[in-house]
């Protein structure tokens, strides 16, 4: 365990000291709070800024995760990995330090974006929901960075790496419930949508603006972290370059 | 027990073999593997590093195997890749204090403080890497691999891209490491360099070891005097006796004779009388470059680029 936060020490340092890549990240999804959030003329809601915060919260994550997966692809493409792979510290703390790296990189961009989302009118204050959804965001950040990470390993250049993330990237947002409840989506959508991990991370937090606990959302996305993750330390103790 | 012993060693890259049946036996030396480009130097030690698993055959270091004991091997190993891979926006002190944490080393900052001092670089240890020349970020990658105590240092190309004084000082230090009882493994393509600091080099060739000796041995053994001749006109495959032609670097030809002296003149008539103008003769000792050109020949001039080759090897370092 202690080799896992020695790795997440590593890249969180390294994050922070390119202090432009932490403000840019933040960008999007600020962009999205304000310009879809405040501008779309939205029939089904009063207060649609409400309804679309979970959405941005968890597209903040989902993009910190998508782009988190570069991290091994540089590590592995500057030589770093051939390295760590050398060593006899376990080879899963590679992973476990890569995850907890960008999920808790996506904890802090949130906070900004929960921040921000606040002083434009949302009413998201109680501290207990806050603290639950944060929980929910983590699981998401784990099951989304574990994958990523564990398909960057396996993929042969950043090239294909960026390709993979941007095909997968927008269908994920646009097939989920960010942006519209599923009784206004058209069927197929809502189909869709009902699949999608990212939806279950938006349902759950959703559910507890309103005051219920999402055991059966939360339990779904804990089952599919725990498959995604044993999957990929088996890939990780088995890795050759 | 030798400290690094393979077995039959071999490696297949779907149809390409780019280790065969390697038997090598290596023991608190410094070991240099040498061998032109895409003849299975890094295939080797990948292998011997657990990073590639053999296809066939056994490797041991320390006597644990690297195919089933990968986790006894790795603590007693150390990598130094030929990328150069330090982190430019931490401090050198920060590279080797998280190696340290890695290998669970008690006091990682102490032991990073002697590891640094070793390779020199106390005075620069707080300044952030990407102020380091080429020759600190090795001497740094050097000291990483250092905090362990490694029983075994293994150096892809050590001294590539380095300047003429980063190569010597790089070389001053992996003889200081051996010396005090460390095995290095160093696998290079620069000659005089092997010449000069291995104990013991093999060349190797499309994935075979061709020759294993000292390098003093190597020279006696495979060439006794070298004539090298500059000369305008073509070389038709003149020979005299006792005198082998084993190569052409630039617009030198080379030849490899019993006694330099005695086959001088007959060859320059030789090479008269068949047309080539000659204007200059050097009758020199044989470097281990001369025995690298006569054992493997002249890689550039005989074997055409083989891209598809090439791209396998790119996909395999990446």
């Amino acid at each position: 365990m202690r080799r896992t936060f020695t790795y997440t020490e590593r890249d969180l340092r390294r994050w922070i000291r390119g202090r432009i890549n932490v403000i840019t990240s933040l960008v999007m999804p600020a962009a999205w709070l304000i310009f879809v959030g405040l501008a779309l003329p939205i029939r089904f809601t009063d207060n649609y800024l409400d309804f679309i915060t979970p959405g941005i919260l968890v597209l903040t994550m989902l993009g910190a995760s998508l782009q988190g997966g570069a991290l091994l692809m540089f590590d592995k493409i500057l030589g770093f990995l051939q390295k760590f792979l050398a060593m006899p510290a376990p080879r899963e703390s590679i992973l476990f330090g890569k995850i907890l790296a960008i999920t808790l990189r996506g904890l802090m961009q949130t906070t900004v974006i929960l921040i921000f989302a606040i002083v434009l009118g949302a009413h998201l204050l109680d501290p207990v929901f806050i603290v639950q959804t944060y929980l929910i965001l983590f699981i998401f950040g784990v099951l989304l960075s574990s994958l990523m990470t564990t398909v960057a390993l396996g993929l042969e250049d950043h090239d294909s790496y960026a390709a993979f993330n941007s095909m997968i990237a927008m269908p994920l947002f646009f097939t989920s419930s960010a942006l519209m409840p599923y009784d206004q989506m058209p069927g197929w959508l809502a189909f869709l949508a009902h699949l999608n991990p990212v939806s279950y991370a938006i349902d759950a937090i959703r559910d507890l603006q309103v005051g219920i606990i999402p055991v059966t959302t939360i339990g779904g996305l804990l089952i599919g972290a725990v498959c995604v993750l044993s999957m990929s330390v088996y890939v990780f103790r088995k890795a050759t370059i | 027990m030798a400290i690094i012993e393979t077995f039959g060693l071999t490696k297949h890259f779907n149809s390409l073999v780019a280790v065969d049946e390697m038997d090598l036996s290596i023991d608190r030396e410094i070991f240099g593997l040498l061998g032109p480009n895409g003849s299975g130097k890094t295939t080797t030690v990948k292998m011997l590093t657990t990073l590639l698993t053999p296809t066939a055959g056994e490797a041991k270091i320390c006597g644990y195997s690297v195919a089933t004991q990968p986790c006894e091997v790795r603590d007693r190993i150390s990598y130094v890749p030929q990328d150069m891979a330090v982190d430019m926006k931490l401090t050198g002190r920060e590279n080797v204090v998280f190696f340290a944490k890695l290998y669970g080393i008690p006091h990682p900052r102490e032991t990073a403080d002697e590891a640094l001092a070793q390779m020199d670089l106390s005075s620069r240890a707080d300044d952030l890497v990407k102020t380091y020349s080429g020759g600190m970020r090795r001497r740094l990658e050097l000291s990483q691999a250092l905090v362990h105590d490694p029983e075994v240092l293994f150096l892809d190309e050590p001294t590539i891209g380095l300047d003429v004084a980063g190569r010597r000082k790089i070389w001053e230090h992996i003889i200081s490491l051996k010396n005090g009882g460390m095995t290095v493994f160093v696998t290079t393509h620069y000659m005089d360099e092997a010449d000069h600091a291995c104990d013991r080099v093999g060349i190797i060739d499309k994935g075979r070891i061709v020759a294993l000796e000292t390098p003093n041995a190597l020279k006696s053994l495979h060439c006794h005097d070298i004539i090298a001749i500059r000369g305008e006109g073509e070389y038709h495959g003149t020979i005299v006796p006792d005198v082998t032609f084993i190569g052409k670097i630039g617009d030198e030809l080379r030849f490899k004779a019993i006694s330099g002296e005695d086959s001088g003149i007959p060859l320059l008539r030789a090479l008269s009388d068949s047309g080539l103008k000659v204007q200059s003769v050097v009758i020199r000792q044989p470097t281990l470059d001369d025995v690298f050109l006569s054992l493997i020949g002249d890689q550039d001039e005989t074997v055409a680029f083989d891209h598809h080759r090439f791209r396998t090897m790119l996909r395999r370092r990446a």
